[in-house]
């Protein structure tokens, strides 16, 4: 065979080949469901084949792709974190500002009940003292108002007395304190004591001494304070929390419970001079001695 | 044998762009390397062109099996492209990256225009012709950035099945033995 004859031969055939596909496509869009075996087999073929390499290309594209996305998580998780930080800091500062707003409110509104002479202060320390029952106070006004003996108020109750005084900071010694002595009275009974603290380490707690057996008192009487001295009348103290008589002794075992919550103490007043007494002929009232000169603290 | 393996590399080929497919952020266009295979296969054919033409038409066929395109449909453009390759082996040396990328480019958009004219022929365009065009162009471009590497797989077949060392070497430097 010549070259040109296998040369013709060799196109020919191409051209054949060619034309095998034009044909099958022509058959093949007349009837697109029908499938000849060959068909069927290289589909058995192939089919788990191509599963495997899309399962393959999947996974290798899901660990990119997870490592892609993780980057940006950790990088998206840092500043939420950031974020988080920055709006709980801005949370706090508004819940304090909040409750600061809420205190000063309850103490302006104390001090316009309050006849005597007072000065606002802010806590700002509490139980400093492993053996005392003390707040520390910071002073709203210059130093040289406060002196000792001074008794010092919140808006629901007695607190204690001034115990120190450093410059514009106080020491308050609580009523829930052993050395603190409290003029005060059941106004049910009227039955009058001293109310000294029991210093538990769990719990603030008082008790009243003195209190005469023949005037009983029962758990849930207020107990305030009687006004003698120093105090205003009528603070509350708190209430009788426990009562316990016993035959053979001349006054009554009562404990009661601070009126004050001292754990949420915030802003006070200290009692610079307890209110005038009332003159029954309706003249100008005398002028207030400081509260500590008064009482017998 | 040489074109058995270069069936199957293109059949290994198209499993993997099948399934990469997907990934990638290319919408509807798709590097066309059963064309690039075929006119491989057209540009290597040595003394007769006929194997070559099998060979196309057998890997068209597999990818149309694959990819689910109507049967017939690629194979037809496969053994366009291997004649095409035939013709222009004599007239023009596919060497180098940037050479090889730009015959890999021409390759996809005569390929794109085969397969849209036969697409045409038996009427299966969709109404979107605008639509067809991008994605035809993007495809060619494709084609065109993956040709070296298309090559080079071949190339690397072909050396592989040499019968001589010279051969191999004129294989593996893309020179048509």
């Amino acid at each position: 065979m010549t070259p040109l004859r296998r040369r013709i031969l060799d196109y020919g055939l191409a051209a054949v080949l060619l034309a095998v596909p034009v044909v099958m496509l022509q058959a093949g869009l007349k009837s697109p469901d029908r499938m000849s075996g060959l068909d069927q087999a290289v589909l058995r073929i192939s089919s788990p084949l191509q599963s495997a390499m899309s399962w393959l290309v999947e996974g290798v594209g899901g660990v990119w792709g997870g490592y892609v996305a993780l980057v940006d998580v950790e990088e998206e998780n840092r500043e939420l974190r950031s974020e988080n930080q920055r709006l709980r800091h801005e949370l706090g500062a508004a819940r304090r500002a909040a409750a600061d707003a809420r205190a000063l409110e309850e103490l302006v509104q104390l001090r316009r009940e309050t006849d005597a002479e007072t000065l606002g202060a802010r806590v700002v320390a509490s139980s400093i003292n492993p053996y005392f029952r003390v707040v520390r106070l910071r002073l709203d006004r210059g130093a040289g108002d406060v002196e000792v003996g001074m008794p010092v108020i919140d808006d629901v109750g007695l607190v204690g007395r001034v115990h120190r005084v450093f410059g514009r900071y106080s020491d308050v010694l609580l009523v829930t304190d052993p050395d603190s002595s409290i003029d005060v009275v059941v106004p049910r009974t009227g039955g009058r004591g001293w109310v000294t603290g029991l210093a538990r380490d769990d719990i603030y707690r008082c008790k009243v001494e003195f209190l005469e057996r023949g005037k009983p008192v029962e758990v849930g009487d207020k107990v305030v304070t009687f006004g003698l001295g120093a105090l205003p009348a009528g603070i509350p103290v708190g209430v009788v929390s426990a009562v316990r008589a016993v035959d053979y002794q001349m006054y009554q075992e009562v404990e009661i419970e601070p009126a004050v919550d001292f754990g949420s103490l915030r802003r006070v007043l200290v009692v610079l001079s307890p209110p005038p007494p009332p003159d029954p002929d309706g003249a100008e009232p005398a002028p207030a001695e400081p509260a500590h000169r008064m009482g017998s603290y | 044998m040489r074109l058995v393996a270069q069936v199957f590399l293109a059949y290994f080929m198209v499993l993997v762009m099948a399934a990469l497919w997907r990934f990638l952020p290319i919408g509807r266009a798709i590097p066309d390397v059963v064309a690039l295979s075929a006119v491989y296969l057209g540009l290597a054919a040595r003394e007769r062109l006929a194997p070559s033409m099998l060979a196309a038409v057998v890997m068209g066929y597999l990818a149309d099996l694959l990819i689910g395109t109507p049967s017939g449909l690629l194979s037809t453009s496969a053994g366009v492209m291997c004649l095409l390759g035939h013709f222009v082996q004599g007239r023009l040396i596919v060497r180098g990256r940037l050479v090889t990328a730009g015959f890999a480019l021409m390759i996809g958009l005569v390929s794109g225009a085969v397969l849209t004219a036969l697409r045409a022929w038996h009427g299966l365009l969709s109404e979107s012709l605008g639509s067809e065009i991008v994605t035809a162009l993007l495809s060619a471009l494709l084609t065109g950035l993956v040709g070296p590497l298309v090559f080079r797989l071949c190339r690397r077949v072909d050396a592989r099945f040499a019968r001589t060392r010279r051969e191999r070497d004129a294989a593996a430097e893309g020179l048509i033995p």
